[in-house]
């Protein structure tokens, strides 16, 4: 059983204001939507969650079975997929698995690697360099990349981006299966993206 | 390639002839370090910097340990000084006629001395990796950071060549202390750099 707790938080650069006294719970099985207009922080909160930036004002909390996870030891825990992060573009599919699989201490198990590709549609690019893939393709790689060590804190930023039909389906079974272990957070305007969340917290209002 | 350009020309313009004799062990040991830092400037500078640009720096925020990145970093960064050093310092001891009578000293110098070289590059890299100015902000901050190592190293080779009584040895002593200190350093503050 897992708890995300965004707690009054509030983000400002200089003057500009994002957004300010946002706050809400979710539980193990719960997907939110954030939505906004274009710059009003979308993104910004979902890196606030992820610990990637400080808020201004305001705390998130995170708790698994009761017990809080400290923010060093957060990103154990934290599946993040984003537009602003990158693969290693020399490096292919299954060497980026491996290279993450090692840095977040995860065992490197080839057969379970190939699950995880299996499930976006990978399989057959699995020995491909990076570099050489479609927007599309790596999309599909920074979701493996995000469910690689079973986080319980799946945070989506745009999820659907350049993404073709099959790819699609494999988001909403990526949120469905989370459903059973964790709690997701998406970050989009896409109103099919947003029909997959059970409450929606729009940070325009 | 700055390292090997600089060493030749260097070789060429000044030579084993130019300068007397008495003076090449201090005249040398300032070329050579003045060769090995600023091909270190301009090489290792950029460890942290192709993360920003490639925009990797958050999924390995989001993936990795402070200290095991900078530690990977830290690791890279000395290969690359040790293979320089490898290549560079052989040649700038055949083309400049560099005559060392304490070699195990001298050998000692070039490994402290560089291992202190890459901690104090490796820090200043990721301080400077989302800065605007790098480049200039790079040479700025590295040049009080690592400028007591240059003149240890520089005495300390000087002393080796010399094969003046005690040699190098406390040179190669403080200079390993700057490393280790520098490592320590660098492993509890790094967290705070990287951290936005």
């Amino acid at each position: 059983m897992c708890t995300l707790k965004v707690i009054s938080i509030g983000k400002h650069f200089s003057s500009t204001i994002l957004f300010k006294d946002v706050s809400f719970v979710l539980n193990s099985g719960d997907v939110v939507a954030i939505t906004g207009w274009n710059g009003s922080g979308k993104s910004t909160m979902l890196r606030i969650i992820a610990g990637l930036v400080r808020p201004s004002a305001g705390q998130v909390e995170m708790f698994c079975d009761n017990k809080p996870i400290p923010k060093k030891a957060r990103r154990q825990y934290v599946g993040m997929v984003a537009p602003a992060l990158a693969l290693y573009d020399e490096l292919t599919a299954l060497e980026n698995m491996e290279f993450f699989c090692r840095v977040r201490g995860v065992a490197y198990d080839r057969k379970s690697c190939f699950n995880i590709l299996e499930r976006v549609d990978l399989v057959k690019h699995a020995e491909k360099i990076c570099g050489t893939f479609s927007s599309g393709m790596k999309q599909r790689l920074k979701l493996v990349q995000a469910l690689i060590h079973k986080p319980p804190f799946l945070l989506l930023d745009e999820p659907g981006c350049n993404l073709d039909s099959r790819g699609i389906k494999s988001v909403k079974n990526i949120i469905s299966d989370q459903r059973t272990c964790g709690i997701t957070v998406i970050a989009s305007n896409e109103k099919r993206e947003v029909d997959y969340a059970d409450s929606i917290v729009n940070l325009s209002n | 390639m700055f390292a090997l350009t600089t060493l030749v020309a260097v070789s060429f313009s000044i030579g084993s002839f130019r300068i007397e004799e008495s003076q090449r062990p201090f005249l040398y040991a300032v070329l050579l370090w003045i060769i090995l830092v600023f091909s270190a400037l301009s090489g290792l500078s950029r460890s942290f910097v192709k993360e920003q640009e490639s925009g990797t720096m958050d999924i390995l925020k989001l993936s990795a340990r402070p200290q095991a990145v900078f530690l990977g970093k830290l690791f890279f960064n000395l290969s690359m000084l040790g293979v320089l050093e490898l290549i560079i310092v052989p040649a700038f001891i055949l083309l400049m006629g560099y005559k060392i009578k304490f070699p195990g000293c001298f050998v000692a110098m070039m490994v402290t001395g560089g291992l202190g070289l890459g901690a104090g590059t490796t820090l200043v890299a990721a301080m400077i990796a989302q800065a605007n100015a790098r480049g200039a902000l790079f040479s700025a901050l590295s040049f009080p950071l690592l400028l007591p190592l240059i003149i240890t190293a520089i005495k300390g080779s000087e002393r080796a060549a010399y094969g003046i009584s005690a040699a190098g040895w406390p040179e190669v002593k403080i200079a390993a202390a700057y490393a280790i200190i520098m490592v320590t350093v660098s492993l509890l503050l790094f967290p705070l750099i990287w951290e936005e």
